[in-house]
């Protein structure tokens, strides 16, 4: 099985696509930081940037829905935060105001992954100067992802296949042992790549 | 000219397990000599010694000497560069985002300059057959695909010895076929642990019958896998290939 829903259209050919990566990378961030700065009440800008946003999926050929799934998983963090503020006074206008916000930033990263290759961006921040053990770590990350996923939907499926009598409390402690398990796997192979990258040279 | 020589080599693991108790063994310039035993005899254990990754204590290397220098934590680096080490599940030696990074990953490590890296990525993929997969990512790779370029990534540091752990479990037919034959015409000397019998049969010319951390016998290839008895005392099967040869042709 292979799992790239993370970036699947990453390597699609558009002219968002084609773009180079540092300029969509450099795009990306400010217009995060602007819509993380500029002030509520400059109502424009928000409609300006969403519609934008929007005509890069159309231009990028990202299938809309796709984008739409990828947001509402996100979406938890974002409600969570913004859940809570409805407790203060103004309560509601301050939720609409977290989740317009967070919702325009997380679209920009959901777009900048699946327009730009993961190496792509990896050979931008090179070029930055970020340190190389932080890019180092970043691209494991990447690279084992998938694995992980992989490997976790693996052992479900397992655990499925002989679960003759589905009960709550059953499922929550295999699911409790599919965790452990993965730690345990996780920290082997990190002891495995360590001495692959070492009988390559790394120190 | 012994280019690997282990001399008396014992080593426990961190929970006082022992995994090799007084191993020795040798491999000439350009032979390709096999590792055999069942599962848990300390072929694995055996490999990351030969190129130094083990034992981790460097006080206590010293047991193993390439190309005629004992590795000590002073050689280390080059001893790293000279004997390539192919590990079992390719995914732990695939850590880069792409083909390009991780085949290049070796010779950057050992300092090739930047100019040349390129051009040795190229030549290493030729050499496996993969040309134009640099951009791919090792997660949209097949089995084969992905062991093969684990074996670039060894070639391209340019190594005189090349050790190979289990390269043929992941494979299917084709894959294994493929693997063969590139490991076959490769002029390095070789060292290949293995259950794949046949293979070993294949390409090597003599072996090592590992079984509890202990060298059982060593000899000709053909002699050794040949003996009924003694392959299945140590949880091995006489390969179907030497069924009907006899051992002294």
């Amino acid at each position: 099985m292979r799992h790239d829903y993370i970036d699947r259209y990453a390597r699609l050919d558009s002219p968002v696509h084609r773009l180079p990566a540092p300029l969509k990378l450099a795009l990306a961030l400010a217009l995060v930081i602007s819509t993380v700065v500029v002030p509520f009440s400059a109502f424009l800008y928000f409609v300006a940037c969403a519609l934008f946003l929007f005509s890069v999926i159309l231009l990028a050929r990202l299938p809309i829905s796709f984008v739409a799934i990828r947001l509402l998983t996100l979406e938890p963090l974002a409600a969570g935060v913004a859940i809570l503020a409805v407790m203060q006074p103004d309560g509601l206008f301050v939720l609409i105001r977290i989740l317009v916000k967070t919702n325009l930033c997380l679209l920009t990263m959901v777009l900048l992954a699946n327009t730009t290759p993961f190496a792509g961006i990896l050979d931008v921040l090179r070029s930055l100067r970020v340190p190389p053990l932080l890019i180092t770590v970043l691209a494991l990350m990447y690279r084992y992802v998938f694995l992980l996923i992989d490997q976790s939907e693996r052992m479900t499926r397992a655990r499925k296949s002989r679960t003759f009598v589905p009960r709550r409390g059953s499922r929550w402690k295999s699911a409790a042992g599919i965790v452990g398990q993965l730690f345990v796997r996780s920290t082997e192979r990190a002891e495995r790549i360590y001495a692959a990258m070492t009988a390559r040279g790394w120190r | 000219m012994n280019m690997l020589e282990v001399n008396d080599l014992s080593y426990s693991y961190p929970d006082g397990k022992p995994a090799l108790r007084g191993v020795s063994m040798h491999a000439a310039e350009g032979e390709c000599v096999g590792i055999v035993g069942p599962n848990g005899a300390g072929k694995s254990t055996l490999l990351l010694h030969l190129n130094g990754i083990l034992p981790e204590d460097d006080s206590r290397h010293g047991k193993v000497v390439v190309c005629g220098d004992r590795i000590t934590s002073a050689n280390l680096h080059e001893v790293h560069r000279m004997v390539g080490l192919l590990f079992q599940d390719p995914d732990d030696q695939l850590f880069c985002p792409t083909v390009q990074e991780d085949v290049a990953f070796g010779p950057a490590q050992f300092g090739s300059p930047a100019g040349e890296i390129d051009r040795i990525v190229r030549e290493s993929l030729a050499q496996v057959g993969l040309e134009g997969f640099e951009r791919r990512s090792p997660h949209h790779l097949s089995g084969g695909e992905k062991q093969r370029v684990c074996l670039a990534g060894i070639l391209a540091c340019n190594p005189s010895i090349l050790v190979l752990d289990e390269p043929t479990s992941d494979l299917d037919p084709r894959g294994r076929r493929e693997l063969t034959r590139l490991i076959r015409g490769l002029p390095a000397t070789r060292v290949i642990a293995s259950h794949d019998l046949e293979l070993v049969v294949d390409l090597c010319s003599r072996v090592y019958l590992l079984d509890g951390g202990e060298v059982v016998a060593s000899g000709p290839a053909v002699e050794i896998l040949s003996d009924e008895e003694l392959m299945l005392a140590h949880g091995l099967e006489k390969p179907h290939s030497l069924q009907h040869r006899h051992p002294h042709p």
